[in-house]
């Protein structure tokens, strides 16, 4: 039993089949692979993965076919409406208003992504040295991503919103008048944006973290030998050592942004004048408020669409980095 | 563990002073003992101007509120909350509706986490591509049909509507962390059960997932935050004040009483509780960051 298993490894390996491959049981090898896909591990495993997979199909393929059927059809939340084609995404492409959200979305979403990277890899570097209290920063610091965003969102409120919050009087007594931050839009928009970093560097400074803790730190050691400064030892060491990390955490980030609802509609709603509304809350707002689904269905269709093709372009790319 | 620290401060003296090995070592030490205050006190501002929000609910939930005459910090804010708003019922809901996402999607992400960890096939590769593109879809899309959807089935306004919900929007992330963990369990030891006449299901519930304590406290972690801080899909599902989960109540307590402060903070602390005391006993074992390895190794 054990030198069949042992030779049967062996032939495998020659075949170059991975570690997957020695869950097989053991046995007359051009038979079972003739009924490969009928044994018994087969088996199980398909019935380990049949249940993401129903819900897989019930709560994401289905809406997404379905979606694509409302966005081509005039109809309400209840009734499909008749045919009309891409007409629906013919008028919501010819609306201004569509692309000024497309700007901010895009605005949004990159500060978001790069702001929240930025803070995060700098805590997590600081993080990473020894100081005094070091584990209780690391939980306090995680906090602004644990709290529920409709409980900072009520509390961000309280900071800038009214005349007598805490911001705008101190922004009077700095001479600044008195400053309105989510009234004026300019200003809402950059609120929105650093209310999005704050809610997301923890994120950032987790991944970063895992990433830190997996570098070497005999690299370093060697580079000083070498005679490196630290800012090159930090360049040509620690980024490509975090690259692979770093690529994953901008896909999400930037999917977390785009798709990002609450943190916007809570804060703002949108406002003032839609200065604050991104992609996803023209779409809501289209189908929850205006009751148009066609049109709202499409706004969020060709977001979808414009997001699965990036996640697979850049998907297949951290693949790529990974067999570098 | 002394060595991993201050890296880059290291290497600058070590260019800097080249006397010899051990006086770079000595510099390096003393370079270290001199950062290590000033890195602390850059942290501490930066952790104190990260947390004022979160402090400020805390506070305004202890001063006395509009039309109350009370006197410096007080609780009856609370008292006031418990007896005139639901905030009971909605705390209810969202414990029930996010206990029941957090065992559903652990039971569903530990077993589908295992095939993708264990089998590298075209199959896999492609269930692993979209778990990746669901991932990124927005829930505004999906929230309709399943609206119009649930509505047929009688499940809008109903928390296990809900729930299903959840545990499709964790499943993604639940299934690759799974994955990430069981990608650290050598594979030696379930072969050696296999070996031993044990079956695939036999050996991943016994050895596999009983070694998987801390992959499977992550999940639920992560479930839990998900199914707790979510606010859309509860306010597009949940369409009774008595069905209300936490967010969606404090945003219309929160719409009503927008200026007394006191009362709507105090149902906030209620509903930011339950996750920072999760955190403050269970945040050794939180670690998202494996997903990264996860995600781009297959």
């Amino acid at each position: 039993m054990t030198s069949t298993s042992i030779a049967e490894s062996v032939k495998r390996a020659r075949r170059g089949v991975g570690p997957a491959g020695a869950g097989r049981k053991p046995g007359p090898a051009p038979a079972a692979r003739a009924r490969k896909r009928f044994t018994p591990r087969t088996w199980t495993l398909i019935a380990f993965a049949a249940p993401s997979l129903i819900l897989l199909l019930l709560l994401n393929v289905y809406p997404l076919v379905y979606a694509l059927i409302q966005a081509l059809h005039d109809g309400t939340l209840l009734e499909t409406g008749p045919f009309v084609g891409l007409k629906n995404f013919g008028d919501v492409l010819a609306q201004p208003s569509f692309w000024s959200e497309t700007s901010f979305t895009v605005v949004f979403t990159v500060v978001g992504v790069f702001g929240s990277w930025l803070v995060g890899l700098a805590l997590s570097l600081l993080l990473r040295t020894h100081i005094p209290a070091g584990g209780l920063f690391k939980v306090l610091l995680l906090l602004p991503w644990i709290v529920p965003t409709v409980v900072s969102a009520t509390s961000w409120n309280w900071l800038v919103a009214t005349p007598q919050s805490p911001l705008p009087v101190i922004a009077e007594h700095l001479g600044f008048g008195n400053v309105l931050f989510l009234a004026d839009p300019m200003l809402a928009q950059v609120v929105v944006c650093l209310f999005k970093v704050w809610i997301s560097f923890p994120f950032m400074m987790m991944m970063m973290s895992s990433a830190l803790a997996s570098v070497d730190t005999n690299v370093y050691e060697a580079a000083k030998v070498d005679g490196a400064t630290g800012w090159q030892s930090f360049r040509l060491i620690t980024l490509p050592l975090i690259a692979r990390t770093t690529f994953v955490s901008w896909i999400l980030m930037t999917i977390f942004c785009v798709n990002d609802f609450p943190t916007i509609f809570l804060l703002t709603g949108g406002g003032p004048a839609h200065a604050t509304t991104s992609l996803v809350l023209l779409a809501y707002l289209t189908v929850f408020q205006n009751f148009q689904t066609g049109p709202g269905v499409a706004i969020a269709f060709l977001m979808t669409f414009v997001l699965v093709v990036i996640s697979v372009v850049l998907y297949r790319q951290i693949r790529k980095v990974n067999v570098e | 563990m002394i060595t991993t620290s201050a890296p880059q401060e290291e290497v600058r003296t070590g260019h800097r002073d080249r006397s010899g090995p051990p006086a770079d070592r000595q510099t390096s030490q003393d370079i270290r003992q001199r950062g290590k205050w000033p890195r602390f006190v850059l942290i501490l501002l930066m952790t104190a101007v990260v947390l004022v929000p979160i402090v400020a609910v805390f506070g305004l939930s202890l001063t006395p509120s509009l039309g109350s005459n009370a006197e410096g910090l007080t609780f009856e804010n609370f008292g006031n909350i418990f007896t005139q708003t639901a905030v009971l019922t909605w705390l209810g809901n969202s414990l029930v509706i996010t206990a029941f996402t957090v065992v559903v999607a652990v039971a569903v992400a530990a077993p589908a986490g295992y095939v993708l960890s264990r089998s590298r096939n075209r199959l896999v590769s492609g269930y692993s591509l979209i778990l990746f593109v669901v991932q990124s879809l927005p829930v505004v899309t999906s929230a309709i049909p399943l609206f119009i959807l649930f509505a047929n089935l009688g499940l809008v306004d109903s928390l296990f509507g809900v729930v299903i919900i959840y545990v499709g929007a964790t499943m993604s992330v639940a299934i690759w962390m799974m994955a990430a963990y069981y990608d650290s369990i050598p594979i030696a030891l379930e072969e050696a059960a296999w070996i031993d006449g044990a079956s695939i299901f036999g050996s991943f519930t016994r050895i596999v997932l009983r070694n998987s304590l801390p992959g499977i406290l992550s999940t639920a972690i992560f479930s839990f935050l998900l199914a707790w801080n979510d606010y859309l899909i509860a306010v597009v599902f949940l369409r009774s004040d008595p069905n209300y989960t936490l967010p969606v109540g404090l945003e219309s307590f929160f719409q009503q009483n927008a200026t007394n402060w006191g009362l709507v903070m105090a149902v906030a602390v209620v509903m930011m509780l339950p996750p920072i005391i999760l955190f403050a006993f269970l945040n050794k074992h939180f670690s998202i960051g494996g997903i990264g390895g996860s995600l781009s190794s297959r």
